[in-house]
């Protein structure tokens, strides 16, 4: 492969011991000549191996080193990323958590403050009607006292009526006569006027 | 006027002893400029490989990304191409990319491209082909060779166009080799051949009288390598892409051999 006497089509310098103190002129001939440099295959061999070597240098750094390097940061990333989510999920069932508890609360301590209005309306209500009874039956209670006051006073007003009226009436009879009437005609009289 | 082929001449750094090995015969041992471009490619291969995943954080930077973007597209291949057993041939299918990526571009910088050598692109083609012969005969025996025989062909054509698939599968190195030769080459030398006419064509406008008309010449010759430079770093690309991709594909080949791909 290397140093094979097939040189190239347009190497007038094909010979089998070709080495490096020819070369300048070989190089000159290629310069004017044409014909591709790339066949000249005496420079195979070493191209070849080197190369073979730096590749297989190459495939163990990167299936050893790189490559494992590259998967575990992308593991972490796809970790990271998932841990993130589900954090974010679990964050957010919490909060519709509270949200709703939140809501049953606000609920319930409606319906409370709706018990305790009804009820305190309940009694206000109840408390008024029992006063308005009592203050009632303490207004019907001194109308009727002082219904028999009155009722008292006026019998009293009548009894004394039917006196002075007798004793006009004996004033009156006396002046008018000159003699006084008797009891007994004066009733008479009272009782007529009456 | 420079030989646009001139740049793909080997030439010595550091001569070494020339041993005689048992087959090859006397090999003219050097330290060459090839030997130079493909460690250099070497190093900084691995120098970004080393600064993208040794200080790798799970939000990456700049460096980073562009490395995972590499790695990402490698790893989807195989795993696309290959199946669930991908990810055990990726670093081979990495390996290759980013060799001939690294080599492809440092041609774009420098003086000498390493996949512009036949040798190269030959090893490459070489190291696929027989890794892909290896793993079909480890993993399927001689049922390595059920590869060639085409169950869906009627019977009476079965040989023949079994006989066209086993020697489209020997031509698989030489198509792989020659591809990136051709391309990496191919390139150069447009780019060789415009520049070299910006300078004749220039110098003929130095010289005054007629000689201006050259100037529109170069004018156009620099616009061509301008825009023939930006091609090459997309063909420098797409390349080592495709080399892989079709790395992939023949992987494919035998390691699902017969699973009904």
């Amino acid at each position: 492969m290397a140093q094979t006497p097939d040189h190239g089509p347009a190497d007038p310098h094909a010979a089998p011991t070709t080495v490096h103190d020819t070369h300048a002129t070989t190089e000159a001939e290629h310069g004017s000549g044409g014909g591709l440099p790339q066949f000249e295959f005496q420079h195979w061999f070493g191209q070849i191996v080197y190369l073979v070597f730096l590749f297989a240098l190459l495939y163990l750094l990167i299936a050893k080193v790189f490559a494992p390097r590259m998967r575990r940061i992308f593991d972490q990333r796809a970790e990271t990323i998932e841990t993130a989510i589900a954090t974010a999920r679990r964050v957010q069932a919490e909060a519709d958590a509270q949200a709703d508890a939140a809501r049953a609360g606000v609920a319930q301590a409606r319906a409370e403050a709706l018990r305790t209005a009804t009820e305190a309306k309940a009694r206000v209500t109840e408390d008024l009607n029992r006063r308005q009874a009592a203050a009632e039956g303490e207004a019907a209670a001194k109308v009727a006292e002082a219904e028999a006051a009155i009722a008292k006073t006026r019998e009293a007003a009548m009894a004394g009526v039917s006196q002075i009226a007798a004793e006009t009436a004996q004033a009156v009879v006396e002046k008018l006569t000159g003699k006084a009437a008797t009891k007994a005609e004066l009733d008479a009289a009272l009782k007529g006027a009456a | 006027m420079a030989d646009p082929l001139h740049q793909f001449q080997i030439v010595k750094i550091v001569d070494l002893p020339d041993p005689t090995l048992p087959i090859v015969g006397t090999v003219d041992l050097a330290f060459t400029n090839s030997h130079l471009a493909m460690t250099i490619a070497f190093a900084v291969v691995v120098l970004f490989l080393t600064a993208v995943t040794s200080g790798a954080k799970v939000v990456p930077g700049r460096l980073q990304a562009v490395g995972e973007t590499l790695f990402g597209m490698i790893d989807n291949m195989t795993d696309s191409i290959i199946g669930h057993d991908g990810r055990k041939y990726f670093p081979f299918v990495f390996a290759v990319f980013m060799f001939i990526l690294g080599m492809n571009m440092l041609g774009m910088f420098l003086t000498f491209t390493a996949t512009s050598q036949l040798a190269v692109t030959a090893t490459f083609g070489l190291i696929t082909f027989g890794l892909v012969v290896v793993i079909g005969i480890v993993k399927n025996g001689a049922g390595f060779l059920k590869l060639f025989w085409p169950t869906g062909a009627p019977l009476v054509m079965r040989p023949i166009v079994g006989l066209i698939e086993f020697f489209s599968f020997l031509l698989r190195p030489l198509t792989l080799t020659l591809r990136l030769f051709g391309n990496m080459m191919g390139g150069h030398i447009a780019l060789k051949v415009f520049a070299g006419f910006v300078v004749s064509m220039g110098a003929l406008a130095a010289g005054g009288g007629l000689g201006l008309l050259g100037l529109p010449g170069a004018a156009l010759s620099l616009g061509m390598v301008t825009g023939l430079t930006a091609l090459e770093f997309l063909v420098a690309f797409l390349q080592a892409f495709v080399f892989a991709v079709l790395t992939c594909i023949y992987l494919n080949d035998v390691v699902n051999l017969g699973h009904g791909h």
